[in-house]
Order: structure tokens, then sequence, then C-alpha cells
């Protein structure tokens, strides 16, 4: 197997993970993604390119449903990003913005884990969130406002 | 989020809260043109530090020891197929692609026929109609090589260079009869043995402005109805030697020039 395609199958894990905020859960939907890869390989049907792997793993965690972790409840007014921001994530541990991604709601929720797995082009993003480039746009702004009215209530810059 | 400082159009910030943070993962032109502008946007700098934070606690996401362990060496990812079985495929490219090979053979079709026109080319399908129209009893009797009814006209009609080119000139001549065609130009009909071959003589098409005789060169063939024809101008006359058949019938006269 290529280096790259290990490393894909690594970010693969991790976005489940982001979905589900449960190492568990995330393991589980890992390794039945892959059993139904090679599943279809093994019948001459081995899927075209790795986003199938993301958008099969993406409905397997939408299956998955209830949640073990949830976020803090903030005040849903959104904020502007502060410069100070990074610092404020620096300070999270990865757990909690995997729970904190896990409880926004769908599509918000695959888009926010998408994107922030730092793998995919802009046209590719569109392709595995089935969004409308408007679409996709309003959400992320939207994620980035609500992490920051969290970040603000949870993680105060000093 | 504002980008106040930088003029941004609203599909700019549409498209810019989408920016990947690596650059070699943005592949779509107008999301490339958005960056371009933004280059200098404090909005977009916070933005994308904002991301990169984010992008790093991700990527700090332990991996569980059973799935580095577990991760299986076989390649599940198929193999890309070939761009162009993928673009063929394409009804849209398929159709299009079809369109423009039927365009290219007509354009090559009216190429062909355009580079075959020549002046007085409408005269000599009407005169290959009268061709295989007439018979031979309506002629005059000529017995003689078909080289010397240049002479003949001339003398018996005043027809001036109504001559058979050398390539025709042995042929032995049956008939010869001279009329006047519907726009009243002399035509020299002559009736040949070889083949029941008929040739035709007359003016070539003139420029109305100057009234000089429209040239062209070499033999020029026409064919119509299982009629061929070979057609010559030569000092201001037409000649052509028309028998049923095709082109192919004419072409060992005309192949090799005769002196």
């Amino acid at each position: 197997m290529a280096k790259e395609e290990k490393q894909d199958l690594l970010q693969l894990y991790r976005f489940c993970f982001l979905m589900v905020a449960d190492a568990a859960k995330a393991q589980e939907i890992f390794h039945a993604t892959l059993r139904e890869a090679a599943q279809r390989a093994a019948d001459g049907d081995a899927p075209g390119n790795r986003l199938w792997f993301f958008r099969n793993a993406r409905w397997r965690c939408l299956e998955a449903g209830g949640r073990a972790l949830q976020a803090e409840d903030v005040d849903p007014q959104e904020g502007e990003l502060a410069e100070s921001a990074p610092l404020q994530i620096e300070k999270l541990e990865s757990q909690q913005f995997a729970v904190w991604i896990s409880a926004a709601p769908e599509p918000q929720r695959t888009a926010l884990a998408l994107f922030y797995l730092d793998e995919f082009s802009y046209c590719e993003l569109l392709s595995v969130t089935e969004l409308k480039p408007p679409e996709l746009s309003k959400l992320l702004a939207a994620g980035r406002r609500q992490f920051q009215a969290w970040l603000d209530a949870t993680v105060p810059s000093t | 989020m504002t980008m106040s400082n930088v003029q941004l159009s609203r599909r700019d910030k549409l498209l810019l809260h989408c920016a990947p943070i690596r650059n070699e993962r943005v592949d779509d032109r107008a999301l490339r043109r958005a960056l371009e502008h933004a280059r200098d946007s404090e909005a977009f700098a916070i933005q994308q530090s904002f991301d990169k934070a984010a992008v790093a606690l991700v990527q700090a996401i332990p991996i569980p020891k059973e799935i580095t362990q577990w991760v299986p060496t076989e390649t599940f990812i198929a193999l890309t197929r070939r761009p162009w079985k993928k673009y063929a495929q394409n009804p849209a490219l398929l159709a299009t692609g079809i369109a423009v090979l039927v365009i290219a053979i007509v354009a090559v079709f009216q190429l062909v026929e355009r580079l075959n026109r020549f002046p007085g080319e409408p005269t000599a399908r009407r005169l290959l109609t009268t061709a295989a129209s007439i018979h031979s009893v309506m002629l005059d009797p000529v017995k003689t090589d078909a080289g010397a009814l240049g002479d003949f006209l001339f003398m018996k009609h005043r027809l001036v260079h109504y001559d058979v080119p050398p390539e025709f000139a042995d042929l032995k001549t049956l008939g010869c009869r001279v009329f006047d065609d519907e726009e009243g130009r002399r035509v020299a009909q002559v009736w040949v043995i070889e083949k029941k071959m008929q040739f035709f003589m007359f003016p070539a098409e003139r420029d109305p402005q100057t009234g000089k005789a429209k040239e062209f060169s070499g033999w020029r063939s026409i064919e119509q109805e299982h009629w061929a024809a070979v057609v010559k101008e030569q000092n201001g006359v037409c000649f052509m030697a028309a028998l049923r058949g095709s082109s192919n019938d004419l072409a060992p006269y005309i192949s090799k020039p005769k002196s």
C-alpha cells in the first residue's frame, strides 16, 4: 500500500472520531468501512477513489446516531473571529474539539469535520458533503463564529 | 466575520469561507481569484490563523494502536481509470464529438466540391444532359481525325479556336453539328467512334465587367446521372469530352499529356 493511501486511511479514522467523538465508535466505523472496501475489492469492484471511504464512513457515522458526549451549551450568539483564537485553540484537547464538532447539526457536522481534516480540495469538499457552494460557505462561516463563541465561553482569552 | 479593510465582492467572501489552508488544495479558478483579492485582507488572515490552529488540533487526534497496526497492506482503492475513457463515456462530450465529426466531414465535402468547381461548369452540366439525350442520326456525318475538326469548324462555321486537344486528337469522328445554346452561344458537338464518346466545344464563361474569358488550368471532371466528362479551357474556348460511365473511363486519356 502506498504511503499516501495509508495516510488517507489514518485521516479516515480522524474523520470518524470528529463525527462521533468516541474512539471506540470511531474505530468500529473505520473497520466497517474498510471491511466493505475489502469486500468490494474482492468482488472486483474496488472503490474508485478515496472519497468513497469518507462518504461511506459519513453515512455510518450518521447511522451511529446517539452521542456519548455533548458539548457544553453556550450562548447561541455568534461572535467575530478573534485574533487571539489560535491561542485559545492551542489550550484545547483534540477530544474537546471533536465533541464540539460532533454536537453540530448535519450537514454542518460533516462539513466542519471534512474541512478541518485539511485533506480535501474545495471541489472534493462539495462532492463529499453533497452541498452547493453557498451552503458549504454558510455552514463553515457560521461554524467558525459558533466555535469562537464556544471558545470565548469555555477558554476565555487572558 | 467581515473583511472590511479590503473591498471584496460577495462572491469572493462566499468562496473565501471555504478556502483550504493549503494552496495545493485550491482546485477552483474562482476560489484562486478570490484568494488573490484577499491577499491583504486582515480578516481573511485571521480566518486562516483560526483554521490552521483548528487543523493542528485535528492532526493531534491520537490514532489508536489497533488502527496503526491493523491498517491493511492491500490496496482497496482502484487504479485511476484512463481519462480518455472517462471523457469518451460522457454523453455530452460524445454528442459534441459526433457533431464536430459530422461538421468536419461536410466541410471536407464542400471544400472538395469547391476545389473542383470551374468557370463554365453550369454550361458543361447542361451539355452533359444534351449528350445523354441526343442520337447520332441528328448529327452531320463527318468521318475524320478529331484533331482535324478545328480547321473544319473554322472553315465551315467560322468558329475560332474550337480545337480538339492533343489528348483526344487521334480519335475517329462519326458526325458533328453546331448549334446555339439557350444563351445564344455557339456550341460544336462531335460524335466519336471510341466508346461512343462525345465532344463539346463552347465559349468559356466571361467576366461580365471586362468581357474577358475566365481561365482555368488543367482538366476538370464532372459526373452526372451515369455520365462523366472532362473539361479543359484553352484560348477562351472550353473543350469537353463526355461518355456514359465514370471519370475513371476518361482518366487514361488525360493522364498522359500529348504534344
